[in-house]
């Protein structure tokens, strides 16, 4: 449940509660300040008639005694039954002359009300001249309350239903104060996380616990692009100065292949040489890197023949490539791209050496070239260990080297990366296809002659 | 209290046994004993009443209700008076009390009674027709049961006021 649903709940839940309870205590007391009135008022009506029929209990007037007891029920319908009895209990007069059940019970009466079964059992004694002579009893029914009860009930339920809600009518805007910033703050961080780009800030001023969280947030995004920041700057540093003595290296080794003739002399010198080569493409790689972040990355562009380059790409790398074939499938065709020529050949180079890379032993390359009217699409296809499907956003990602793969495989991780950052500059798109053995790199590249490059 | 006890006998005997046999004398003269004592509760004896005592004459030597009326003299009072019985032997002896019980075993006739019975003396009997003519109240029996009249213009020339909660139970009758 979201965080909005569980904050309206909570409200509702409180509102409901808290209304159910004053519900319970305004009726219960009501209900028994009725109680309380009622039993007072049959009370004065049994001292009144108690009175009045001092004379006939004296004087034994039973006839006068019932009919003064049948107009009460007459005069007052809610009670039901009157008796009058004398000292020892026994009745002298009754109406109706059934009586009720609850008479029985009057004898035992310590109070002079008692409620019972929805009734009022009223007992009052019978006093002349400071003695008593009898009792009067009344049975009252509360057929009143029952009615009150019920309606109460309905309106209580009503308002109840009400309240509900107008609670959640109130609490779903009142909720948007809390949750609002907190879902902001999670879809920021969704955000940055996904697109890698830490530069989003939250603009908030709340002072509770909320905003620290976003403020400490905000500090940890800071930290994270500073560090971002140092890292390109060692690169472009390391990148330079590790190139300097390299090329002096580079040099004399050159000068000692041109030097030495004799074995083992001359092997040492070629090794030597070879490592040398590899050094310069890793420390190029780096610094192309660097360029990149720092925005320095400049594109040489003019028009040249796509189809020449990739076979002429095919070659070089074929040269040096003992173990593998590669193909070139589809029509030979002559198309004329705007781009940097050296930088779609560092790409095409990179690829066609990852297929080899990662398909080791006798294998084939098979690269096939396509044309519509929008774009020129270049595919590179592999036969080796293939890309498992949950890596395949991240291999574009610099430094990223797949995982648990036997074979060793030696770069930084960086070839990829720069392949993605030229070709995006040259308005193109670059993906990749995991096939049942092998992978597809494919990129494409925008044919009109019109489109500006970044 | 005594009354109480005579009162509660009373009703014990009429709810048990609600046929008043004429050989119950007793319990009949125990029961128009305590209806005099109450009778005295809704009567104003007014101006006519300046004696220590309260006394009750009756006429009639051995009649049966002076032996209750005794016991309620002994235990009870009459508007804070003490109660005296007597027995009347000689009718200018009226003048001297409150009230004049005509018993059945009276010598006398009705009309010497009631002439020498002046105002604020309270005339009862207990023989049929008396009460028309002239006693203040008369006792009778109807379906057995004990009742009372009351002759209203009888208490005007006694010059007594009887409350109303009493007359309403009584049988109204006229006469001299």
């Amino acid at each position: 449940m979201s965080i909005r649903k569980k904050l309206v709940l909570m409200q509702v839940f409180t509102t409901v509660l808290v209304l159910i309870i004053m519900m319970i205590v305004f009726i219960a007391s009501d209900i028994k300040e009725y109680k309380l009135r009622k039993v007072d008022s049959m009370l004065g009506i049994a001292q009144v008639l108690g009175t009045n029929s001092i004379s006939m209990l004296q004087f034994q007037d039973q006839a006068a005694a019932i009919e003064m007891l049948a107009q009460l029920h007459n005069v007052s319908p809610e009670i039901i039954a009157a008796e009058i009895t004398n000292n020892h209990g026994q009745v002298f007069a009754r109406y109706p002359a059934a009586g009720e059940p609850e008479f029985s019970l009057a004898a035992g009466m310590k109070e002079n009300s008692l409620f019972r079964n929805s009734r009022l059992l009223i007992k009052y004694p019978i006093i002349s001249s400071k003695e008593k002579i009898g009792d009067i009893h009344l049975i009252v029914q509360l057929t009143e309350l029952q009615k009150l009860m019920k309606s109460t009930y309905k309106v209580a339920l009503f308002l109840l239903l009400l309240s509900v809600g107008f609670a959640f009518l109130v609490a779903f805007f009142i909720q948007s104060y809390v949750s609002r910033r907190l879902l902001n703050l999670v879809r920021t961080m969704k955000k940055a996380v996904s697109t890698g780009e830490y530069t989003v800030t939250i603009a908030d001023e709340g002072k509770d616990e909320i905003g620290t969280l976003i403020q400490v947030y905000s500090k940890l995004m800071e930290q994270i692009k500073e560090n971002e920041k140092k890292k390109d700057e060692f690169i472009g540093i390391a990148s330079h100065e590790l190139k300097t003595p390299l090329t002096t290296v580079k040099g004399y080794i050159e000068m000692l292949k041109l030097m030495e003739t004799e074995h083992p002399k001359i092997d040492f010198v070629e090794s030597a040489f070879k490592s040398v080569l590899k050094l310069e493409d890793l420390i190029k790689d780096l610094l192309d890197v660097s360029k990149i972040e720092s925005g320095q990355l400049q594109l040489a562009m003019e028009n040249f023949d796509i189809s020449r380059l990739v076979d002429a790409t095919i070659s070089s790398v074929q040269m040096i490539s003992a173990t593998h074939n590669i193909v070139r499938k589809g029509q030979m065709e002559n198309e004329i791209i705007y781009g940097d020529i050296k930088k779609i050949e560092q790409v095409l180079t990179n690829l066609l050496s990852n297929a080899i890379k990662y398909s080791p032993g006798e294998q084939k390359v098979i690269v096939e070239v396509e044309k519509d009217e929008k774009e020129l699409t270049i595919k590179v296809r592999d036969f080796g260990i293939g890309i498992p499907v949950e890596e395949h956003s991240f291999i574009f990602e610099r430094f990223y080297r797949t995982k648990g793969s036997s074979v060793h495989i030696s770069g930084f991780g960086l070839g990829l990366y720069i392949c993605r950052d030229i070709i995006r500059r040259h308005n193109g798109k670059i993906w990749i296809k995991s096939m049942e053995k092998g992978t597809t790199f494919i990129f494409s590249l925008p044919i009109s002659k019109k489109t500006q490059i970044v | 209290m005594l009354t109480k006890k005579i009162l509660s006998l009373v009703f014990l005997f009429c709810t048990a046994a609600p046929i008043l046999h004429a050989q119950d004398g007793e319990k009949e003269s125990n029961l128009k004993a305590a209806f005099i004592y109450s009778f005295t509760k809704y009567i104003d004896w007014g101006n006519y009443n300046n004696n220590d005592a309260f006394v009750i004459g009756v006429l009639g030597d051995n009649t049966p209700i002076i032996s209750p009326l005794r016991e309620i003299a002994e235990r009870n009072t009459i508007n804070y008076k003490r109660i005296e019985i007597k027995i009347i032997q000689g009718l200018p002896e009226e003048k001297d009390c409150n009230i004049v019980f005509i018993s059945k075993e009276c010598r006398f006739p009705l009309s010497d009674v009631l002439a020498y019975a002046g105002r604020g003396v309270l005339t009862i009997s207990e023989e049929n027709g008396y009460a028309s003519m002239g006693t203040d109240f008369n006792f009778v029996i109807i379906n057995d049961k004990l009742k009372f009249e009351a002759n209203l213009n009888a208490l005007a020339s006694s010059g007594l006021k009887a409350g109303s909660q009493l007359l309403k139970l009584a049988i109204i009758v006229s006469g001299s």
